[in-house]
C-alpha cells in the first residue's frame, strides 16, 4: 500500500528511535517535568504493531515530506469528499487491518521470575521538616524517603569535603507507623516526638523523647486526612493541626490519643482556607497563622473548583468554627510559591516561611497585611537552600532552620539573616553537591516516548 | 497524584488538580513553572475532586482525542481532548448496568483505552471491565474479567498495548499480569512478573516504553515498608514477550 493522505490533523512523518536519557522531576507536589523535542504522528505502514511502537516508542521528527499526488496513490483532491474515520467505531489504527488479541487458551500463566534491568531511587533521606530540642540541644529531621526521624546534635556541621552528617539515633522500621509524614514536632516541655502523616495513614505518633530503632509510638492519633503541620499551645495545653482539604484547623487537648476528637475546628467557607499548608502559633500575642496554597471547590457541587492565589491568613489563637481572619497577607509581592512549614519568632513576632518553590525562607512581621513584600528572605547561591519546605525557629539560639527536599540537608541561619547568606552549620546527609530526585510519593508515572523520559510525579 | 498521562502524538502532558477540580494539559517540553495550555474547569464539566477522590486520574486518547476522568457518582466522563475552559463532557458512563460500585469508583477507578480493538477498560473492584470504547449511559461492560484465579487487583494507572491487546494491570499480592481484552470471567494472566516477590516494592503505576521492549513501574510504600527501607522507586523490566 502506498501512503495515503488521511482525514486527519496530523502531519505525515518518518520516524526513527533516538538516543536513551532519563530525566526525573516535580510534577507539582504535584507539578511536572520535561525536556525538549517534538510529538510526531506517523502513517505508512500496514503493519499495526510496528506502527503502534513508532507512536507510543522513541519518535524524534526526522523529517517532514510531501505524500505523492499522482499514479495510484488514494489521494483525493481538494473538493472531493474524504473519508472520515473519526465515528464512533472507527479510528486511524482500524483502518490499517484487523485487530490481533485473542482470549486466553494456553494452558496457563508464564511466570517470569526475571528481576528489573533498572531501578532508579534515592538512597537518602530527604527531609520534609525540622524540629529543634533546645534543651538537649538536638536537631531532629523527617525523612520522606526512607520513612525515618533522624536525630543530630544541634552543632554538627559537615563542612566542606567531610563525609555526611551521622545521626545520633534513627527512628525507623515497621513498628514506627512513619511513612510520608510532613512535620516533625518537638515537646518543649517534656520532649515527646510528634510526627504528622500526610497521606496514607491519617495518624499523629508521639514518641519519647529518647526513642530509636523500630519502636512502636507511645500514643498513636487518629486525624482527618491530608493532615500537613502541628504547633502546641503550651499555656492552655492544647496542641493545632492543620488539614490540606477540606481546608479547616484542628484543635485537641494535649495528651490526646486514639480516636479522640478535636475540642474545636477552624473550618468554613468564611476562615478563607483553601488547601491549607504550613501552620504556625504565636502564644504571646494570640495569634495564627496558616497558609493556602489556593486551590478550592465546595466538595458538595461537582465544577465548583478555582484556583487563587497563595496566601496567608492570620487567626484569633481561639479562633472556632467558620470565623473570618483577622487579616490576611497575599498578592504578588509576598513571593510565596507553594509555602510550606512556618515558625513565629516569639520574641518578635515576625513570622518565618519556608517558601518551597520560591528557594527561599522568607520573613513577614506579625502585623503584616495584604500585598507586602517579605521584611526579610534568604536566598541564593550561597544559603545552600534547595527546595526548603521545613524551617524552625531556635529562639534560645537565636537561629533558624530549614530543611531542604532538594539536596538531603538542613541549614541553619542567625534570625536575622537576609539576603544570600552562607549557613552557619549545615547537616548533610548525603554526599556533597548531591541533588535530591526529590521523590516525595512516587504513586504514578508516564513516560515520554517523544523525549525518551520517565515523568514522575510528586 | 495518583495518575496522569503523556500524550505522545500531541506532545502534552495531561494532569489533574482535584482540589481544583481541574484538568491541565502542558507541552511536553514544559519546565518549571509554566502555565497550563488548556484548562478544563467549570460547572458543566461535572469534574468533583475530594473528599469523594474524583478527578485524582486522567487517561488520554490521542488517537480519538478524548480525555477520561473518573467522577463522581461512580462515573466516568469523557471529554475531548482540545476541550478547554467549562466544557462539558461528551459522554458519560455511569450507572447500575456499568458494574461500578458506588462509592468504589470514585478515584480508585482507573482507565485504559485500546483505540485499536475501540475498548475502554476499567479497573475497579478488583475487575477489568471492558466496555466499547464509545460506551455511554448505563451500558453493560462487554467483558469482565475478575476472581481468583485471575488475581486481578487493583492499581493506580496501568496500560494497554493497543497492536496486541495486552491489558498490563496489577494483581493481588503484588504481581504484574498481562491479560488480553478477549479475555473474560476468571481468566489467569497470560505472563505475569512478581513485582514485590522479587523486589519489595509494590506498584502502583505502569507505563510502557514499546521501543525498547520495556516496562516501567512506579512504587510508593503503601503501608507495607519496602524491603530496603527506601519508599520511593521506580522499576524497569524487560519485558519483550508482550510486544512481540
Amino acid at each position: 500500500m502506498r501512503s495515503c493522505v488521511i482525514d486527519t490533523e496530523f502531519p505525515v512523518a518518518y520516524i526513527r528511535g533516538c538516543r536513551r536519557n532519563v530525566m526525573v522531576a516535580k510534577l507539582g507536589r504535584y507539578g511536572l517535568i520535561a525536556g525538549v523535542g517534538v510529538g510526531v504522528f506517523i502513517l505508512g505502514s500496514s503493519a499495526v504493531d510496528r506502527l503502534w511502537k513508532r507512536v507510543t516508542g522513541a519518535p524524534r521528527l526526522i523529517s517532514v515530506e510531501e505524500v505523492p499526488d499522482a499514479g495510484d496513490s488514494c489521494y483525493r483532491p481538494a473538493g472531493e469528499e474524504t473519508p472520515r474515520l473519526s465515528g464512533p467505531n472507527h479510528n486511524l489504527f482500524s483502518d490499517f487491518g484487523e485487530p490481533s488479541a485473542e482470549a486466553q487458551a494456553g494452558p496457563g500463566t508464564v511466570n517470569l521470575d526475571r528481576p528489573p534491568a533498572r531501578i532508579l531511587r534515592d538512597t537518602s533521606p530527604i527531609y520534609s521538616s525540622v524540629a529543634v530540642d533546645d534543651k538537649n540541644n538536638e536537631v531532629f529531621l523527617q525523612d520522606n524517603n526512607l520513612w525515618s526521624i533522624r536525630v543530630f546534635s544541634r552543632l554538627d556541621n559537615a563542612k566542606p569535603g567531610a563525609p555526611p552528617t551521622e545521626a545520633r539515633r534513627v527512628i525507623a522500621g515497621n513498628k514506627t507507623d512513619v511513612q510520608f509524614n510532613s512535620c516533625v514536632y518537638i515537646d518543649p516541655i517534656n520532649g515527646d516526638v510528634y510526627s504528622v502523616e500526610n497521606d496514607i495513614g491519617d495518624v499523629i505518633v508521639t514518641f519519647s523523647h529518647d526513642a530509636t530503632g523500630d519502636v512502636e509510638p507511645v500514643r498513636k492519633l487518629r486525624v482527618t486526612h491530608r493532615a500537613y503541620a502541628m504547633a502546641m499551645d503550651e499555656a492552655n495545653q492544647e496542641f493545632f493541626v492543620s488539614i490540606q482539604h477540606p481546608p479547616q484547623v484542628a484543635v485537641y487537648r494535649r495528651g490526646a490519643s486514639g480516636n479522640e476528637k478535636p475540642k474545636r475546628l477552624l473550618i468554613g467557607e468564611k476562615t478563607q482556607l483553601t488547601d491549607s499548608h504550613g501552620m504556625a502559633i504565636d502564644a504571646k500575642r494570640k495569634l495564627l497563622f496558616v497558609n493556602n496554597w489556593g486551590n478550592s471547590a465546595d466538595d458538595d457541587k461537582p465544577g465548583s473548583g478555582r484556583f487563587g492565589p497563595p496566601s496567608i491568613t492570620v487567626y484569633r489563637l481561639d479562633a472556632n468554627g467558620d470565623e473570618a481572619p483577622l487579616r490576611i497577607i497575599q498578592g504578588p509581592k509576598t513571593t510565596l510559591d507553594w509555602p510550606g512549614a512556618m515558625s513565629v519568632n516569639p520574641d518578635t513576632g515576625d513570622l518565618y516561611v519556608a517558601n518551597d518553590m520560591g528557594q527561599a525562607i522568607i520573613g513577614f512581621r506579625s502585623t503584616d497585611r495584604g500585598d507586602v513584600a517579605p521584611s526579610r528572605m534568604i536566598k541564593g547561591a550561597h544559603t545552600g537552600l534547595s527546595y526548603p519546605v521545613g524551617v524552625f525557629v531556635d529562639s534560645k539560639n537565636k537561629e533558624v532552620w530549614a530543611s531542604n527536599i532538594g539536596n538531603s540537608t538542613a541549614t541553619v541561619y542567625p534570625l536575622t539573616a537576609n539576603g544570600d547568606a552562607a549557613p552557619l552549620r549545615t547537616i548533610r546527609s548525603a554526599e556533597e553537591g548531591k541533588q535530591s530526585l526529590r521523590f516525595g510519593k512516587t504513586q504514578a508515572l508516564a513516560y515520554d516516548s517523544t523525549r525518551e523520559q520517565i515523568l514522575v510525579p510528586n | 497524584m495518583h495518575g496522569f498521562a503523556y500524550d505522545a502524538v500531541h506532545d502534552e502532558i495531561v494532569v489533574t488538580s482535584p482540589l481544583a477540580q481541574a484538568v491541565l494539559f502542558f507541552k511536553g517540553d514544559a519546565n518549571g513553572e509554566t502555565p497550563p495550555v488548556r484548562v478544563i474547569q467549570g460547572p458543566h464539566t461535572q469534574i468533583d475532586g475530594p473528599p469523594n477522590l474524583g478527578n485524582d486520574r486522567v487517561t488520554v486518547d490521542p488517537v480519538n482525542d478524548e480525555v477520561y476522568v473518573p467522577a463522581v457518582p461512580s462515573s466516568i466522563l469523557v471529554f475531548d481532548r482540545k476541550a478547554a475552559g467549562d466544557a462539558a463532557p461528551k459522554r458519560v458512563l455511569t450507572g447500575p448496568d456499568t458494574g461500578f460500585e458506588a462509592p468504589g469508583i470514585r478515584g480508585m477507578a482507573t482507565v485504559a483505552v485500546d483505540a485499536v480493538h475501540n475498548v475502554m477498560v476499567v479497573n475497579h473492584a478488583n475487575r477489568l471491565l471492558i466496555f466499547n470504547r464509545t460506551a455511554s449511559g448505563n451500558t453493560k461492560p462487554l467483558r469482565v474479567i475478575g476472581g481468583p484465579n485471575s488475581g486481578v487487583g487493583q492499581i493506580s494507572s496501568f496500560q494497554i498495548y493497543a497492536p496486541k491487546g495486552w491489558i498490563l494491570a496489577n494483581g493481588q499480592g503484588g504481581f504484574i499480569g498481562v491479560w488480553s481484552i478477549e479475555d473474560n470471567g476468571d481468566v489467569p494472566p497470560r505472563w505475569k512478573i512478581p513485582v514485590q516477590q522479587l523486589t519489595g516494592y509494590t506498584a502502583s503505576g505502569i507505563a510502557l516504553d514499546p521501543a525498547h521492549e520495556e516496562v516501567l513501574l512506579s512504587c510508593a510504600g503503601q503501608r507495607a515498608r519496602p524491603r530496603d527501607g527506601i519508599a520511593n522507586a521506580v522499576l524497569t523490566f524487560s519485558w519483550p514477550e508482550i510486544y512481540k
